[in-house]
């Protein structure tokens, strides 16, 4: 058996191209599915987990798959904005812990989330270096983000502009970050967290300038009645909140106006989760309750309906592809008659060319095993960020 | 001999018996109290009026911390670094509401540990009269609003205030519920006694000019309905002349006799003030905590000091 396998490596050494060419179909065939399922069940575990611990999740009707992706995977597609006043609602009805969050606006790809403090407390999200975020303008930011922008506390950190080309826009808020926290393996490790009044100034709801009741300079200052000072557009507005100008920094009306994306409403027990849900069952309410879960797993079901079709699509490229190796083999050995002539002619049998052809065919086979199994463990070993990068982010 | 050996050991043996299970009985007891009683709740208030209304509702229940140094005004002081995350681990942050220490819209809070306690009467919350408004960029006129917030100085609805407290601390501790309702009812009767008194007061004169030093007796104006103007005078400052001509003005279309002063005025304005025929008399709004007393009497003492100018 060994000297097969001696002149079998011999053979298929020799041809190279076609050995490896071989060993590549096989290896993505064994790879194509594994990984697959590999990456589904990931993206599985990622989903239902974060959505299993939300309990639920309050925002303006429209699409639920949006609203919990945007508020637990602070998705690009930012839902309809609802007011502050839909999270002071569900906190006067004493039934639940409402966590408001505002996921809209982003800090160098990394998308900003302003919400209150019960949020860390809520995901147990600890700090890994520096301290919470404390006043106006402070951030935390997530490992990864830290991470990847560089970031450690003392830090500064630019909100980018949402549109370019609106130059009479928001301006970007340059924030000071105060800690980062410990790794999750979740969307918060790639978040940037803001009080939510911060988020409010990013978008300039908020806002610190000089005193226009005390405006010496006339060119800052169109009319001035006794009643109303009419600023003009060369009034300074503060762009960093410093020491020095946060008293400056203030917000007009009430904060119930303001906007939010959505509400994680956590309830004291399960009654009153109930109690609540029922709340938002009228035909004239303007806001949905959704359970994470439930949306997730509606996701999920989709997803797998397009993996048993792409499962179906590698099983027939799976076969398409055997015959094809099993065709190589038959011309191969077509293509070999004097090699064999002249092993019959040196009085070998015919089990020894089955038993070279066998050996050809356990070396490439083990070759692709070797490699496909490597490819596995890498997959496998990335699977939590492949996921999040391809699928939720 | 030998039986009466066995007879002492069994004694004995009985004896240390008993002993060691009284022993054993004490000690699980001391640490059954010890894990019966419940850690006290931290609490963290803006001002001197909830500290004592928190001390008084939560008994020995709770560890009332009111940060702010006994020279500044809580009002407008701000924490440091430090004294915010302090702030922020408290099991429970009780703040005054209309606008009452403007900090707090500036840091970050959980709002699962703060209670405003003045949200439930939102709708009677006093907007101060003198307010600029301004315009710039796209947003139109606006003022930065300036609300009254000595709300505690009627006296109802510091108690609806107390109230809050009262709520917020029966659901951060259950078990205690009764107590806190019996503490709260022994509050509410005591602020309730000074409204009384007040009324009684005031009911014998009903509408004499009166005029407060500064602009911090809204709420107790509204309530018992007093005719009152102000000025923005400080105790411990001599007013200057420009502020001397402004109470003229005021005393032609409001002949008070009575100026009412957040703390002890200095002699010379006294003296000056009744060379006019105007009289001084202290009603401390009490917003930090008191050299001598406590809340209520420093209350009891501002309701003596107003019986003469009706």
């Amino acid at each position: 058996m060994f000297d097969s396998l001696y002149i079998a490596w011999k053979y298929i050494g020799y041809n190279k191209a076609r050995t490896a060419t071989l060993i590549a179909c096989i290896t993505l065939i064994g790879f194509l599915p594994i990984s697959l399922e590999l990456l589904l069940d990931e993206s599985e575990h990622q989903l239902m987990s974060r959505a299993v611990t939300t309990p639920l999740v309050v925002g303006v009707k429209g699409s639920a798959l949006d609203l919990v992706m945007n508020t637990l995977y602070f998705g690009n597609e930012v839902p309809e904005l609802m007011t502050m006043a839909v999270s002071d609602r569900i906190m006067d009805t004493d039934l639940a812990l409402p966590i408001p969050l505002y996921a809209r606006f982003r800090a160098r790809g990394h998308p900003i989330v302003g919400t209150t403090l019960d949020y860390f407390e809520f995901r147990g999200l600890k700090m890994a270096e520096g301290q919470q975020i404390a006043v106006l303008g402070d951030c935390v930011v997530g490992a990864g983000a830290a991470e990847q922008l560089g970031l450690r506390p003392g830090d500064d950190l630019v909100s980018s502009p949402e549109n370019m080309f609106d130059l009479a826009g928001v301006y970007p808020l340059k924030m000071k970050v105060t800690g980062v926290l410990h790794k999750s393996h979740t969307s918060d490790d790639l978040a940037v967290f803001v009080d939510l009044k911060t988020a409010w100034v990013i978008q300039g709801l908020g806002h610190g300038h000089q005193g226009v009741t005390v405006l010496k300079d006339p060119t800052l200052v169109l009319k001035r009645t006794e009643g109303n000072v009419v600023a003009t557009a060369k009034l300074y507005h503060y762009m960093e909140i410093t020491d020095e100008n946060i008293n400056s920094f203030h917000f007009h009306g009430h904060i119930a106006g303001y906007p939010i994306t959505a509400v994680i409403a956590v309830p004291y027990d399960a009654k009153s989760g109930t109690i609540l849900q029922g709340r938002y069952l009228s035909k004239g309410e303007s806001y949905q309750i959704v359970k994470p879960e439930d949306v997730i797993d509606g996701l999920l079901q989709n997803i797998f309906r397009i993996k048993n079709v792409l499962d179906a699509v590698i099983s027939v490229v799976a076969l398409a592809t055997v015959m094809a190796i099993i065709l190589v083999f038959a011309l191969s050995l077509r293509l070999r008659q004097r090699e064999m002539e002249t092993v019959f002619k040196l009085g070998c049998s015919r089990m020894t060319m089955v038993r070279l052809v066998a050996s050809e065919i356990l070396i490439i086979v083990s070759a692709s095993g070797i490699f496909c199994g490597a490819m596995v463990v890498l997959v496998d070993q990335f699977s939590n960020d492949l996921v999040r990068t391809l699928f939720i982010r | 001999m030998g039986t009466m050996k066995k007879i002492n050991i069994i004694k004995k043996v009985l004896w240390r018996s008993f002993l060691a299970s009284v022993l054993i009985t004490a000690v699980s007891d001391v640490s059954q109290a010890e894990s019966d009683s419940p850690e006290k709740v931290t609490i963290y208030v803006v001002n001197y009026p909830l500290k004592y209304f928190a001390e008084r509702i939560a008994g020995g229940h709770a560890k009332v911390v009111f940060p702010v140094p006994p020279d500044c005004d809580p009002a407008y002081w701000v924490p440091d670094a430090r004294t915010i995350g302090a702030y922020q681990r408290a099991d429970l942050i009780l703040l005054n509401g209309a606008n009452y220490a403007k900090w707090v819209r500036k840091v970050s809070l959980p709002r699962s540990k703060m209670v405003d306690t003045s949200a439930k009467f939102k709708d009677r919350y006093i907007t101060a009269e003198e307010v600029v408004t301004h315009s710039h960029g796209a947003e139109g006129a606006h003022a930065h609003e300036s609300l009254a917030f000595t709300t505690w100085l009627d006296f109802d609805l510091a108690a609806r205030q107390a109230r809050a407290i009262t709520k917020a601390l029966s659901r951060k501790k259950p078990k205690l519920h009764d107590t806190f309702q019996e503490n709260y009812a022994a509050l509410e009767k005591d602020l309730m006694a000074l409204d009384g008194e007040i009324k009684v007061i005031v009911s014998k004169n009903k509408t004499p000019p009166l005029l407060a030093s500064h602009p911090v007796y809204d709420y107790l104006s509204r309530r018992y309905g007093l005719n009152m103007k102000s000025v923005h005078w400080e105790p411990d400052e001599i007013p200057s002349a420009g502020q001397w001509i402004e109470l003229q003005s005021i005393l032609k279309q409001h002949p008070a006799r009575w100026m009412m002063w957040e703390g002890e005025p200095s002699r010379e304005s006294i003296e000056k003030l009744k060379s006019i025929g105007v009289n001084s008399l202290v009603f401390n709004p009490c917003g930090s905590v008191p050299g001598n007393g406590d809340f209520l009497t420093v209350m009891h003492q501002n309701v003596d000091n107003l019986k003469p100018a009706f």
